[in-house]
Protein backbone atom coordinates (compact mmCIF):
# COMPACT_ATOMS: atom_id res chain seq x y z
CA UNK A 1 0.00 0.00 0.00
CA UNK A 2 1.60 3.42 -1.03
CA UNK A 3 1.86 5.81 2.16
CA UNK A 4 0.49 9.41 2.13
CA UNK A 5 -2.71 7.83 0.26
CA UNK A 6 -6.28 9.84 1.06
CA UNK A 7 -8.99 8.07 2.64
CA UNK A 8 -11.92 7.00 0.53
CA UNK A 9 -14.02 9.91 2.34
CA UNK A 10 -11.57 12.66 1.24
CA UNK A 11 -11.89 11.05 -2.44
CA UNK A 12 -15.33 13.09 -2.21
CA UNK A 13 -14.02 16.23 -2.08
CA UNK A 14 -11.57 15.42 -5.24
CA UNK A 15 -14.86 14.74 -6.88
CA UNK A 16 -16.75 17.91 -6.59
CA UNK A 17 -13.72 19.98 -6.73
CA UNK A 18 -14.36 20.49 -10.22
CA UNK A 19 -17.79 21.70 -10.01
CA UNK A 20 -16.44 23.66 -7.14
CA UNK A 21 -13.86 25.60 -9.04
CA UNK A 22 -16.14 26.01 -12.10
CA UNK A 23 -18.65 27.23 -9.78
CA UNK A 24 -16.36 29.98 -8.42
CA UNK A 25 -15.13 30.90 -11.66
CA UNK A 26 -18.24 31.11 -13.94
CA UNK A 27 -20.62 31.36 -11.75
CA UNK A 28 -20.15 33.24 -8.48
CA UNK A 29 -17.10 35.48 -9.50
CA UNK A 30 -19.78 36.84 -12.14
CA UNK A 31 -21.98 37.47 -9.37
CA UNK A 32 -19.86 39.29 -7.52
CA UNK A 33 -18.71 40.90 -10.40
CA UNK A 34 -22.19 42.22 -11.83
CA UNK A 35 -22.87 43.73 -8.49
CA UNK A 36 -19.72 45.11 -8.67
CA UNK A 37 -20.07 47.07 -11.59
CA UNK A 38 -23.99 48.10 -10.33
CA UNK A 39 -22.32 50.31 -7.89
CA UNK A 40 -19.73 51.71 -11.15
CA UNK A 41 -20.20 54.10 -13.60
CA UNK A 42 -18.47 51.46 -15.95
CA UNK A 43 -19.47 51.90 -19.95
CA UNK A 44 -17.90 49.95 -22.90
CA UNK A 45 -16.47 53.03 -24.22
CA UNK A 46 -14.48 54.21 -21.10
CA UNK A 47 -11.13 52.52 -19.53
CA UNK A 48 -11.71 53.82 -15.67
CA UNK A 49 -15.10 53.60 -13.85
CA UNK A 50 -15.60 55.27 -10.30
CA UNK A 51 -17.43 54.02 -7.83
CA UNK A 52 -20.88 55.80 -7.55
CA UNK A 53 -23.11 53.96 -4.84
CA UNK A 54 -26.49 53.32 -4.91
CA UNK A 55 -26.78 55.92 -8.25
CA UNK A 56 -27.97 53.92 -10.54
CA UNK A 57 -30.41 52.17 -8.63
CA UNK A 58 -31.58 55.61 -7.45
CA UNK A 59 -32.17 56.41 -11.68
CA UNK A 60 -33.65 52.97 -12.06
CA UNK A 61 -37.01 53.50 -9.75
CA UNK A 62 -36.78 57.41 -11.13
CA UNK A 63 -36.86 55.83 -14.44
CA UNK A 64 -41.16 54.88 -15.90
CA UNK A 65 -38.94 52.00 -18.22
CA UNK A 66 -38.23 49.82 -15.17
CA UNK A 67 -41.44 50.01 -13.58
CA UNK A 68 -42.50 48.78 -16.62
CA UNK A 69 -40.49 46.29 -17.32
CA UNK A 70 -41.41 44.62 -13.60
CA UNK A 71 -45.03 45.04 -14.35
CA UNK A 72 -45.02 43.90 -17.78
CA UNK A 73 -42.97 40.71 -16.58
CA UNK A 74 -45.20 40.17 -13.55
CA UNK A 75 -48.81 40.57 -15.60
CA UNK A 76 -47.38 38.23 -18.29
CA UNK A 77 -46.05 35.50 -16.26
CA UNK A 78 -49.38 36.00 -13.61
CA UNK A 79 -51.56 35.67 -16.23
CA UNK A 80 -49.73 33.06 -17.86
CA UNK A 81 -48.88 30.77 -14.85
CA UNK A 82 -52.39 30.63 -14.09
CA UNK A 83 -53.95 28.75 -16.52
CA UNK A 84 -50.88 27.11 -16.80
CA UNK A 85 -51.41 25.39 -13.30
CA UNK A 86 -54.89 25.08 -13.98
CA UNK A 87 -55.12 23.08 -16.93
CA UNK A 88 -51.88 20.97 -15.48
CA UNK A 89 -54.08 20.32 -12.21
CA UNK A 90 -57.20 19.46 -14.43
CA UNK A 91 -55.47 16.93 -17.02
CA UNK A 92 -53.23 15.46 -14.36
CA UNK A 93 -56.66 14.31 -11.99
CA UNK A 94 -58.25 13.61 -15.39
CA UNK A 95 -55.01 11.30 -16.52
CA UNK A 96 -55.14 9.95 -13.00
CA UNK A 97 -58.74 9.32 -12.34
CA UNK A 98 -59.46 5.84 -12.23
CA UNK A 99 -62.81 5.72 -13.20
CA UNK A 100 -62.23 7.77 -16.39
CA UNK A 101 -60.02 5.37 -17.75
CA UNK A 102 -58.56 7.66 -20.15
CA UNK A 103 -57.03 6.45 -22.97
CA UNK A 104 -53.45 6.82 -24.56
CA UNK A 105 -52.23 8.71 -21.52
CA UNK A 106 -48.29 8.71 -22.50
CA UNK A 107 -49.37 9.82 -26.28
CA UNK A 108 -51.20 12.94 -24.64
CA UNK A 109 -48.78 13.85 -22.57
CA UNK A 110 -45.54 13.23 -24.72
CA UNK A 111 -48.09 15.24 -27.18
CA UNK A 112 -48.62 18.36 -25.14
CA UNK A 113 -44.88 18.68 -24.14
CA UNK A 114 -43.57 19.38 -27.48
CA UNK A 115 -43.83 22.87 -27.87
CA UNK A 116 -41.58 22.80 -25.03
CA UNK A 117 -37.97 21.69 -26.71
CA UNK A 118 -39.11 23.90 -29.66
CA UNK A 119 -36.45 26.63 -29.80
CA UNK A 120 -37.84 29.66 -28.75
CA UNK A 121 -35.75 31.93 -30.97
CA UNK A 122 -37.86 29.99 -33.53
CA UNK A 123 -41.60 29.92 -32.15
CA UNK A 124 -41.27 33.95 -31.83
CA UNK A 125 -40.06 34.45 -35.28
CA UNK A 126 -43.33 31.51 -36.53
CA UNK A 127 -45.82 33.27 -34.46
CA UNK A 128 -44.41 36.91 -35.66
CA UNK A 129 -45.13 34.87 -39.28
CA UNK A 130 -48.36 33.49 -38.37
CA UNK A 131 -49.79 36.39 -36.89
CA UNK A 132 -48.60 39.11 -39.09
CA UNK A 133 -51.15 41.49 -40.99
CA UNK A 134 -50.67 38.92 -44.65
CA UNK A 135 -50.54 35.93 -41.85
CA UNK A 136 -52.53 32.29 -41.79
CA UNK A 137 -54.00 33.97 -38.05
CA UNK A 138 -55.92 36.94 -40.31
CA UNK A 139 -56.49 34.39 -43.07
CA UNK A 140 -57.83 32.27 -41.28
CA UNK A 141 -59.88 34.44 -39.10
CA UNK A 142 -61.44 36.48 -41.84
CA UNK A 143 -62.26 33.16 -43.99
CA UNK A 144 -64.41 31.55 -41.07
CA UNK A 145 -65.93 35.13 -40.97
CA UNK A 146 -64.86 35.78 -36.83
CA UNK A 147 -63.31 39.28 -38.66
CA UNK A 148 -64.61 41.43 -40.94
CA UNK A 149 -61.20 42.45 -42.20
CA UNK A 150 -57.55 41.68 -41.29
CA UNK A 151 -56.31 43.11 -38.18
CA UNK A 152 -52.50 44.49 -37.19
CA UNK A 153 -52.20 42.09 -34.20
CA UNK A 154 -48.71 42.90 -33.21
CA UNK A 155 -49.42 46.60 -33.49
CA UNK A 156 -51.74 46.17 -30.52
CA UNK A 157 -51.10 46.34 -26.82
CA UNK A 158 -53.93 43.89 -26.03
CA UNK A 159 -53.66 40.95 -28.87
CA UNK A 160 -49.46 41.62 -28.62
CA UNK A 161 -49.71 40.74 -24.70
CA UNK A 162 -52.37 38.12 -25.08
CA UNK A 163 -50.22 36.12 -28.42
CA UNK A 164 -47.33 36.68 -25.48
CA UNK A 165 -49.06 35.05 -23.14
CA UNK A 166 -50.46 32.16 -25.29
CA UNK A 167 -47.18 31.39 -26.28
CA UNK A 168 -45.81 31.16 -22.74
CA UNK A 169 -48.59 28.87 -21.78
CA UNK A 170 -48.58 26.78 -24.77
CA UNK A 171 -44.92 26.53 -24.22
CA UNK A 172 -45.56 25.28 -20.91
CA UNK A 173 -48.68 23.74 -19.69
CA UNK A 174 -47.07 20.03 -20.82
CA UNK A 175 -43.95 20.08 -18.86
CA UNK A 176 -46.18 21.53 -15.60
CA UNK A 177 -48.70 18.16 -16.55
CA UNK A 178 -45.89 15.91 -16.60
CA UNK A 179 -44.34 17.08 -13.25
CA UNK A 180 -47.82 17.10 -11.37
CA UNK A 181 -48.67 14.02 -12.45
CA UNK A 182 -45.28 12.48 -11.57
CA UNK A 183 -46.25 13.90 -7.74
CA UNK A 184 -49.27 12.70 -7.83
CA UNK A 185 -48.30 9.22 -9.01
CA UNK A 186 -45.90 9.06 -5.61
CA UNK A 187 -49.00 9.40 -3.28
CA UNK A 188 -49.77 6.68 -1.81
CA UNK A 189 -53.07 4.59 -2.99
CA UNK A 190 -53.84 3.65 0.24
CA UNK A 191 -54.93 6.91 1.28
CA UNK A 192 -57.50 7.56 -1.39
CA UNK A 193 -58.63 4.15 -0.92
CA UNK A 194 -59.48 5.08 2.72
CA UNK A 195 -60.86 8.36 1.71
CA UNK A 196 -63.48 6.44 -0.63
CA UNK A 197 -64.85 3.77 2.60
CA UNK A 198 -65.46 7.03 4.40
CA UNK A 199 -67.70 8.67 1.91
CA UNK A 200 -65.49 10.99 0.66
CA UNK A 201 -66.31 12.66 -2.88
CA UNK A 202 -63.71 13.37 -5.45
CA UNK A 203 -63.29 17.28 -4.72
CA UNK A 204 -62.82 16.58 -1.42
CA UNK A 205 -60.23 13.95 -1.77
CA UNK A 206 -58.69 16.92 -4.23
CA UNK A 207 -58.44 19.59 -1.63
CA UNK A 208 -57.71 17.26 1.15
CA UNK A 209 -55.46 14.49 -0.05
CA UNK A 210 -54.44 15.33 -3.32
CA UNK A 211 -53.30 19.38 -2.88
CA UNK A 212 -51.77 18.78 0.33
CA UNK A 213 -49.59 16.17 -0.75
CA UNK A 214 -48.53 17.66 -3.84
CA UNK A 215 -47.10 20.96 -1.93
CA UNK A 216 -43.61 20.57 -1.80
CA UNK A 217 -44.18 20.05 -6.33
CA UNK A 218 -46.21 23.06 -6.30
CA UNK A 219 -43.69 25.33 -4.77
CA UNK A 220 -40.88 24.06 -6.66
CA UNK A 221 -43.10 24.77 -10.05
CA UNK A 222 -44.27 28.10 -8.57
CA UNK A 223 -40.51 29.23 -7.76
CA UNK A 224 -39.06 27.85 -11.19
CA UNK A 225 -42.10 29.55 -12.94
CA UNK A 226 -41.79 32.58 -11.23
CA UNK A 227 -37.62 32.45 -12.10
CA UNK A 228 -38.20 31.83 -16.14
CA UNK A 229 -40.99 34.72 -15.80
CA UNK A 230 -39.04 37.31 -14.22
CA UNK A 231 -35.66 36.20 -17.03
CA UNK A 232 -37.79 35.88 -19.78
CA UNK A 233 -36.01 37.23 -23.20
CA UNK A 234 -36.37 35.06 -26.28
CA UNK A 235 -39.93 35.23 -27.09
CA UNK A 236 -40.85 38.64 -26.00
CA UNK A 237 -38.05 40.07 -27.48
CA UNK A 238 -38.39 38.32 -31.11
CA UNK A 239 -42.22 38.73 -31.36
CA UNK A 240 -41.45 42.56 -32.17
CA UNK A 241 -39.33 44.68 -32.76
CA UNK A 242 -36.78 43.86 -29.97
CA UNK A 243 -38.00 46.97 -27.72
CA UNK A 244 -40.94 45.08 -26.32
CA UNK A 245 -43.05 46.78 -29.26
CA UNK A 246 -45.97 47.87 -29.30
CA UNK A 247 -45.93 50.78 -26.75
CA UNK A 248 -43.27 48.82 -24.40
CA UNK A 249 -46.36 46.53 -23.98
CA UNK A 250 -44.26 43.13 -23.59
CA UNK A 251 -40.59 45.15 -22.88
CA UNK A 252 -39.72 42.40 -19.78
CA UNK A 253 -37.00 42.84 -17.10
CA UNK A 254 -33.98 41.49 -19.44
CA UNK A 255 -35.31 43.27 -22.67
CA UNK A 256 -34.34 46.02 -20.33
CA UNK A 257 -31.39 45.08 -19.32
CA UNK A 258 -30.37 43.94 -22.76
CA UNK A 259 -31.31 47.46 -24.19
CA UNK A 260 -29.09 49.05 -21.56
CA UNK A 261 -26.44 46.89 -22.35
CA UNK A 262 -26.49 47.45 -25.86
CA UNK A 263 -27.37 51.14 -25.66
CA UNK A 264 -25.22 53.24 -27.70
CA UNK A 265 -22.56 53.84 -24.74
CA UNK A 266 -22.91 50.16 -23.68
CA UNK A 267 -23.86 51.16 -20.45
CA UNK A 268 -23.03 48.13 -18.50
CA UNK A 269 -23.05 49.63 -15.28
CA UNK A 270 -26.67 50.51 -15.20
CA UNK A 271 -27.51 46.80 -17.28
CA UNK A 272 -25.92 45.27 -14.18
CA UNK A 273 -28.13 47.09 -11.85
CA UNK A 274 -31.19 46.39 -13.77
CA UNK A 275 -29.58 42.47 -13.08
CA UNK A 276 -28.76 42.94 -9.45
CA UNK A 277 -32.82 44.56 -8.81
CA UNK A 278 -34.71 41.69 -10.24
CA UNK A 279 -32.57 38.79 -8.65
CA UNK A 280 -33.09 40.98 -5.50
CA UNK A 281 -37.25 40.60 -6.49
CA UNK A 282 -37.23 37.29 -8.11
CA UNK A 283 -35.41 35.99 -4.61
CA UNK A 284 -37.16 37.77 -2.79
CA UNK A 285 -40.47 36.56 -4.24
CA UNK A 286 -39.33 32.86 -4.27
CA UNK A 287 -38.85 32.73 -0.34
CA UNK A 288 -42.20 34.20 -0.18
CA UNK A 289 -43.93 31.27 -1.74
CA UNK A 290 -41.74 28.70 0.41
CA UNK A 291 -42.89 30.55 3.61
CA UNK A 292 -45.96 30.66 2.32
CA UNK A 293 -46.44 27.00 1.33
CA UNK A 294 -44.80 25.26 3.87
CA UNK A 295 -46.48 22.78 6.20
CA UNK A 296 -47.70 24.63 8.91
CA UNK A 297 -47.18 22.02 11.01
CA UNK A 298 -43.71 23.84 12.12
CA UNK A 299 -42.05 20.56 9.91
CA UNK A 300 -39.96 22.78 6.97
CA UNK A 301 -41.57 21.59 3.98
CA UNK A 302 -38.65 19.21 2.37
CA UNK A 303 -38.37 20.48 -0.92
CA UNK A 304 -34.43 19.36 -1.07
CA UNK A 305 -35.85 15.88 -0.94
CA UNK A 306 -38.93 16.04 -2.98
CA UNK A 307 -38.01 18.35 -5.85
CA UNK A 308 -38.51 17.14 -9.21
CA UNK A 309 -35.69 17.27 -11.40
CA UNK A 310 -36.19 20.00 -13.86
CA UNK A 311 -34.98 19.63 -16.99
CA UNK A 312 -31.20 19.57 -16.38
CA UNK A 313 -28.88 21.98 -17.60
CA UNK A 314 -31.76 23.93 -18.94
CA UNK A 315 -31.93 26.81 -16.54
CA UNK A 316 -35.37 26.76 -16.94
CA UNK A 317 -36.72 29.71 -18.41
CA UNK A 318 -40.76 28.83 -18.44
CA UNK A 319 -42.94 31.54 -17.33
CA UNK B 1 -78.24 4.12 -9.82
CA UNK B 2 -75.50 2.19 -11.12
CA UNK B 3 -76.97 3.30 -14.83
CA UNK B 4 -76.71 6.57 -14.00
CA UNK B 5 -73.40 6.39 -12.50
CA UNK B 6 -72.30 5.02 -15.73
CA UNK B 7 -74.18 7.71 -17.95
CA UNK B 8 -72.35 10.19 -15.67
CA UNK B 9 -68.94 8.38 -16.46
CA UNK B 10 -69.36 8.42 -20.24
CA UNK B 11 -70.61 12.05 -20.47
CA UNK B 12 -67.60 13.22 -18.32
CA UNK B 13 -65.32 11.26 -20.71
CA UNK B 14 -66.58 13.19 -23.75
CA UNK B 15 -66.49 15.84 -22.41
CA UNK B 16 -62.91 15.13 -21.09
CA UNK B 17 -61.52 13.56 -24.90
CA UNK B 18 -63.12 17.05 -26.19
CA UNK B 19 -60.85 18.93 -24.01
CA UNK B 20 -58.05 16.66 -24.90
CA UNK B 21 -58.73 17.43 -28.60
CA UNK B 22 -58.75 20.88 -28.61
CA UNK B 23 -55.54 21.19 -26.94
CA UNK B 24 -54.17 18.81 -29.24
CA UNK B 25 -55.00 20.89 -32.34
CA UNK B 26 -53.86 24.39 -30.44
CA UNK B 27 -50.25 22.65 -29.79
CA UNK B 28 -50.42 20.75 -32.94
CA UNK B 29 -51.31 23.55 -35.60
CA UNK B 30 -48.52 26.53 -35.40
CA UNK B 31 -46.16 23.65 -35.92
CA UNK B 32 -48.20 22.20 -38.39
CA UNK B 33 -48.17 25.19 -40.37
CA UNK B 34 -44.46 25.65 -39.67
CA UNK B 35 -43.47 22.48 -41.57
CA UNK B 36 -46.50 22.87 -44.40
CA UNK B 37 -45.27 26.37 -45.37
CA UNK B 38 -41.68 25.54 -45.51
CA UNK B 39 -42.49 23.21 -48.47
CA UNK B 40 -45.06 26.10 -49.69
CA UNK B 41 -43.97 29.28 -52.07
CA UNK B 42 -44.49 32.65 -50.93
CA UNK B 43 -47.29 33.19 -53.54
CA UNK B 44 -49.27 30.09 -52.20
CA UNK B 45 -48.39 31.19 -48.71
CA UNK B 46 -50.12 34.60 -49.73
CA UNK B 47 -52.67 32.86 -51.24
CA UNK B 48 -54.14 31.09 -47.64
CA UNK B 49 -54.07 28.83 -45.22
CA UNK B 50 -53.36 25.12 -46.39
CA UNK B 51 -52.99 21.40 -44.31
CA UNK B 52 -51.13 20.11 -47.35
CA UNK B 53 -47.49 20.41 -47.91
CA UNK B 54 -46.73 21.58 -51.47
CA UNK B 55 -43.73 20.75 -53.28
CA UNK B 56 -41.15 24.25 -53.62
CA UNK B 57 -38.79 23.11 -50.55
CA UNK B 58 -35.77 23.04 -52.77
CA UNK B 59 -36.99 26.48 -54.43
CA UNK B 60 -37.32 27.42 -50.58
CA UNK B 61 -33.91 26.25 -49.71
CA UNK B 62 -32.13 28.15 -52.90
CA UNK B 63 -33.79 31.37 -51.76
CA UNK B 64 -32.57 31.21 -48.64
CA UNK B 65 -29.06 30.37 -49.42
CA UNK B 66 -29.16 32.59 -51.78
CA UNK B 67 -29.39 35.73 -49.45
CA UNK B 68 -25.97 35.22 -48.12
CA UNK B 69 -27.10 33.65 -44.24
CA UNK B 70 -24.94 30.30 -44.42
CA UNK B 71 -28.02 27.97 -42.54
CA UNK B 72 -25.69 25.13 -43.03
CA UNK B 73 -22.57 26.81 -40.93
CA UNK B 74 -25.47 27.60 -38.52
CA UNK B 75 -26.08 24.59 -38.14
CA UNK B 76 -22.42 23.22 -38.15
CA UNK B 77 -21.71 25.79 -35.11
CA UNK B 78 -25.20 24.66 -33.07
CA UNK B 79 -24.22 21.17 -33.33
CA UNK B 80 -21.00 21.72 -32.15
CA UNK B 81 -21.74 24.01 -29.08
CA UNK B 82 -24.43 21.66 -28.58
CA UNK B 83 -22.26 18.56 -28.17
CA UNK B 84 -19.37 19.75 -26.66
CA UNK B 85 -21.87 21.44 -23.94
CA UNK B 86 -23.50 17.81 -23.74
CA UNK B 87 -20.34 15.97 -23.10
CA UNK B 88 -19.58 18.65 -20.35
CA UNK B 89 -22.63 19.03 -18.60
CA UNK B 90 -23.34 14.86 -18.67
CA UNK B 91 -19.49 13.85 -17.50
CA UNK B 92 -19.08 16.74 -14.98
CA UNK B 93 -22.63 16.35 -13.73
CA UNK B 94 -22.32 12.48 -13.02
CA UNK B 95 -18.25 13.16 -11.62
CA UNK B 96 -20.19 15.50 -8.56
CA UNK B 97 -22.99 13.79 -8.62
CA UNK B 98 -20.79 10.51 -7.78
CA UNK B 99 -19.00 12.63 -5.28
CA UNK B 100 -21.71 13.27 -3.62
CA UNK B 101 -23.67 9.86 -3.39
CA UNK B 102 -20.74 7.42 -2.32
CA UNK B 103 -18.57 9.21 -0.68
CA UNK B 104 -19.48 10.18 3.00
CA UNK B 105 -17.56 13.92 3.16
CA UNK B 106 -18.19 16.86 6.08
CA UNK B 107 -20.40 18.93 4.14
CA UNK B 108 -22.45 16.54 1.82
CA UNK B 109 -25.56 17.79 2.62
CA UNK B 110 -24.88 21.51 2.94
CA UNK B 111 -22.92 21.18 -0.84
CA UNK B 112 -26.10 19.22 -1.32
CA UNK B 113 -28.87 21.86 -0.74
CA UNK B 114 -26.66 24.35 -2.08
CA UNK B 115 -26.95 22.58 -5.88
CA UNK B 116 -30.99 22.72 -5.22
CA UNK B 117 -30.26 26.29 -4.61
CA UNK B 118 -28.43 26.85 -8.06
CA UNK B 119 -30.71 24.82 -9.52
CA UNK B 120 -34.03 26.94 -8.11
CA UNK B 121 -32.08 30.38 -9.05
CA UNK B 122 -30.58 30.49 -12.07
CA UNK B 123 -27.31 33.03 -13.18
CA UNK B 124 -28.71 34.37 -15.79
CA UNK B 125 -29.30 38.10 -13.83
CA UNK B 126 -25.31 37.92 -14.01
CA UNK B 127 -24.97 37.86 -17.23
CA UNK B 128 -23.80 41.52 -17.40
CA UNK B 129 -21.05 40.72 -14.86
CA UNK B 130 -20.12 37.40 -16.75
CA UNK B 131 -19.84 39.50 -20.62
CA UNK B 132 -17.24 42.15 -18.69
CA UNK B 133 -15.15 39.42 -17.22
CA UNK B 134 -15.07 37.19 -20.22
CA UNK B 135 -14.09 39.79 -22.25
CA UNK B 136 -11.39 40.36 -20.10
CA UNK B 137 -10.25 37.13 -20.11
CA UNK B 138 -10.54 37.38 -24.17
CA UNK B 139 -13.44 34.61 -24.40
CA UNK B 140 -15.79 36.72 -25.86
CA UNK B 141 -16.79 35.75 -29.18
CA UNK B 142 -14.97 32.46 -28.63
CA UNK B 143 -18.12 29.18 -27.52
CA UNK B 144 -15.84 28.39 -24.48
CA UNK B 145 -17.65 31.06 -22.51
CA UNK B 146 -20.67 28.95 -23.63
CA UNK B 147 -19.36 25.63 -23.07
CA UNK B 148 -17.32 26.19 -19.73
CA UNK B 149 -19.62 27.29 -17.25
CA UNK B 150 -21.65 24.07 -17.76
CA UNK B 151 -18.92 22.32 -15.96
CA UNK B 152 -21.24 23.37 -13.03
CA UNK B 153 -24.33 22.82 -14.41
CA UNK B 154 -26.55 21.82 -11.01
CA UNK B 155 -29.17 21.27 -13.13
CA UNK B 156 -27.11 18.34 -14.34
CA UNK B 157 -25.71 17.28 -10.55
CA UNK B 158 -29.10 17.15 -9.29
CA UNK B 159 -30.38 14.63 -11.90
CA UNK B 160 -27.34 12.60 -12.08
CA UNK B 161 -27.59 12.17 -8.54
CA UNK B 162 -31.12 11.39 -8.57
CA UNK B 163 -30.02 9.08 -11.22
CA UNK B 164 -26.86 7.52 -9.62
CA UNK B 165 -29.13 6.84 -5.83
CA UNK B 166 -31.18 4.09 -7.62
CA UNK B 167 -28.55 2.38 -10.29
CA UNK B 168 -25.52 2.46 -7.94
CA UNK B 169 -24.29 -1.22 -6.70
CA UNK B 170 -21.95 -0.54 -3.88
CA UNK B 171 -21.41 -4.23 -4.11
CA UNK B 172 -19.71 -3.83 -7.07
CA UNK B 173 -17.40 -0.56 -6.41
CA UNK B 174 -15.82 -2.57 -3.37
CA UNK B 175 -15.32 -5.15 -5.91
CA UNK B 176 -13.29 -2.62 -7.62
CA UNK B 177 -11.23 -1.84 -5.07
CA UNK B 178 -10.26 -4.73 -4.33
CA UNK B 179 -9.19 -5.62 -7.37
CA UNK B 180 -7.06 -2.73 -7.33
CA UNK B 181 -8.78 -0.33 -9.35
CA UNK B 182 -8.80 3.55 -8.32
CA UNK B 183 -11.42 5.95 -7.91
CA UNK B 184 -11.60 7.56 -10.34
CA UNK B 185 -11.02 4.61 -12.60
CA UNK B 186 -13.97 2.97 -11.20
CA UNK B 187 -16.21 5.67 -11.53
CA UNK B 188 -15.13 5.91 -15.91
CA UNK B 189 -15.36 1.97 -15.94
CA UNK B 190 -17.76 0.37 -13.56
CA UNK B 191 -19.87 3.21 -12.64
CA UNK B 192 -20.50 5.47 -16.13
CA UNK B 193 -21.45 1.99 -18.09
CA UNK B 194 -23.80 1.31 -15.66
CA UNK B 195 -25.08 5.14 -15.85
CA UNK B 196 -25.59 5.20 -19.60
CA UNK B 197 -29.38 5.02 -19.86
CA UNK B 198 -29.48 7.81 -17.18
CA UNK B 199 -26.52 9.89 -19.04
CA UNK B 200 -28.58 9.89 -22.12
CA UNK B 201 -31.25 11.47 -20.55
CA UNK B 202 -29.61 13.78 -19.37
CA UNK B 203 -27.45 14.37 -22.24
CA UNK B 204 -30.40 15.12 -24.60
CA UNK B 205 -31.80 17.71 -21.96
CA UNK B 206 -28.20 19.37 -22.10
CA UNK B 207 -28.58 18.73 -26.34
CA UNK B 208 -32.07 20.58 -26.71
CA UNK B 209 -31.15 23.17 -23.99
CA UNK B 210 -27.90 24.12 -25.76
CA UNK B 211 -29.64 24.21 -29.21
CA UNK B 212 -31.94 26.17 -28.04
CA UNK B 213 -29.58 28.55 -25.81
CA UNK B 214 -30.47 32.17 -27.29
CA UNK B 215 -29.71 34.66 -24.68
CA UNK B 216 -26.46 33.79 -23.59
CA UNK B 217 -24.86 33.68 -27.32
CA UNK B 218 -26.92 36.57 -28.27
CA UNK B 219 -24.39 38.28 -26.12
CA UNK B 220 -21.12 36.39 -26.11
CA UNK B 221 -21.16 35.62 -29.96
CA UNK B 222 -20.68 38.56 -32.42
CA UNK B 223 -19.29 37.83 -35.70
CA UNK B 224 -21.37 36.39 -37.93
CA UNK B 225 -19.58 33.26 -38.52
CA UNK B 226 -19.89 31.84 -35.30
CA UNK B 227 -23.50 32.54 -35.20
CA UNK B 228 -25.61 29.56 -33.98
CA UNK B 229 -29.05 29.05 -35.38
CA UNK B 230 -30.73 30.89 -32.51
CA UNK B 231 -29.20 34.00 -33.99
CA UNK B 232 -29.93 33.48 -37.36
CA UNK B 233 -33.08 32.93 -36.91
CA UNK B 234 -32.96 36.43 -35.42
CA UNK B 235 -31.65 37.71 -38.88
CA UNK B 236 -34.00 35.92 -41.09
CA UNK B 237 -36.93 38.49 -39.63
CA UNK B 238 -35.05 41.12 -41.16
CA UNK B 239 -35.75 43.65 -44.52
CA UNK B 240 -33.79 40.86 -46.53
CA UNK B 241 -36.84 38.67 -46.41
CA UNK B 242 -39.64 40.98 -45.88
CA UNK B 243 -41.13 38.93 -48.87
CA UNK B 244 -39.90 35.64 -48.68
CA UNK B 245 -42.15 33.82 -46.34
CA UNK B 246 -41.57 30.44 -47.95
CA UNK B 247 -37.67 30.96 -47.08
CA UNK B 248 -38.47 32.47 -43.42
CA UNK B 249 -40.28 29.29 -42.76
CA UNK B 250 -37.95 26.90 -44.27
CA UNK B 251 -35.02 28.22 -41.94
CA UNK B 252 -37.49 28.25 -38.78
CA UNK B 253 -37.80 24.76 -40.16
CA UNK B 254 -34.71 24.02 -40.41
CA UNK B 255 -33.87 24.56 -36.85
CA UNK B 256 -37.13 23.02 -35.23
CA UNK B 257 -37.17 20.08 -37.31
CA UNK B 258 -33.75 17.76 -35.90
CA UNK B 259 -35.39 18.41 -32.10
CA UNK B 260 -39.03 16.96 -33.50
CA UNK B 261 -37.48 13.86 -35.33
CA UNK B 262 -35.25 13.66 -32.04
CA UNK B 263 -37.77 13.48 -29.59
CA UNK B 264 -39.58 11.00 -31.86
CA UNK B 265 -37.23 8.80 -30.98
CA UNK B 266 -36.29 9.39 -27.19
CA UNK B 267 -39.85 10.79 -25.87
CA UNK B 268 -40.14 8.09 -23.48
CA UNK B 269 -36.77 8.71 -21.92
CA UNK B 270 -37.19 12.24 -22.09
CA UNK B 271 -40.89 12.57 -20.00
CA UNK B 272 -39.49 10.02 -17.58
CA UNK B 273 -36.69 12.06 -17.27
CA UNK B 274 -38.58 15.13 -15.87
CA UNK B 275 -40.86 12.96 -13.91
CA UNK B 276 -38.35 11.00 -12.44
CA UNK B 277 -37.38 13.03 -9.63
CA UNK B 278 -40.58 13.97 -8.54
CA UNK B 279 -40.89 10.17 -6.74
CA UNK B 280 -40.29 10.46 -3.56
CA UNK B 281 -36.45 9.10 -2.90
Amino acid sequence: MRTGRLSTTSYGYLFIAPFIIGFLLFGLYPVYNTLALSLTNTTMMTREAHFIGLENFKRLFADDFFMKAVTNSWLIWLLNFIPQIGIALLLSAWFMNIRLKIRAVGMWRTLFFLPNLLMPAAVAALFFSLFSYYGPANQLMVTAGLQSEAIHYLQKIATTRGLLVFIQWWTWFGWTTIIIMAGMTAIPIHLFEAAMVDGASAGQMFTQITLPLLKPILIFVFVTSLVGGMTMFDIPFLLTDGRGSPASSIMTNNILMYLKFSSSKGHIAFASSVGVLVFIMTTVCALGIFYFLRDREGKATAVPETAPASPPGKGRQPA
Amino acid sequence: MISRYRLGTYSMRVIVYGVLILLLVITIIPIWLLIVNATRSTTEIQQGVSALPSTHLLENFRILESKGINMGRGFANSLFVAVASTVVAVYFGFLTAYGIVIYDFKGRNLFMSFVILLVLIPMQFSIVGFFQYMSRLGLTDNYASLILPLVASAGAVFFAKQYLESVVVRELIDAARIDGASELGIFHRVMMPLAIPGAATLGIFAFVAAWNNFFNAFILISSLEKYTLPMLVQTLRGDVYRTEYGAIYLGLAITVVPIIVMYVFFARYIISGIAMGAMKE
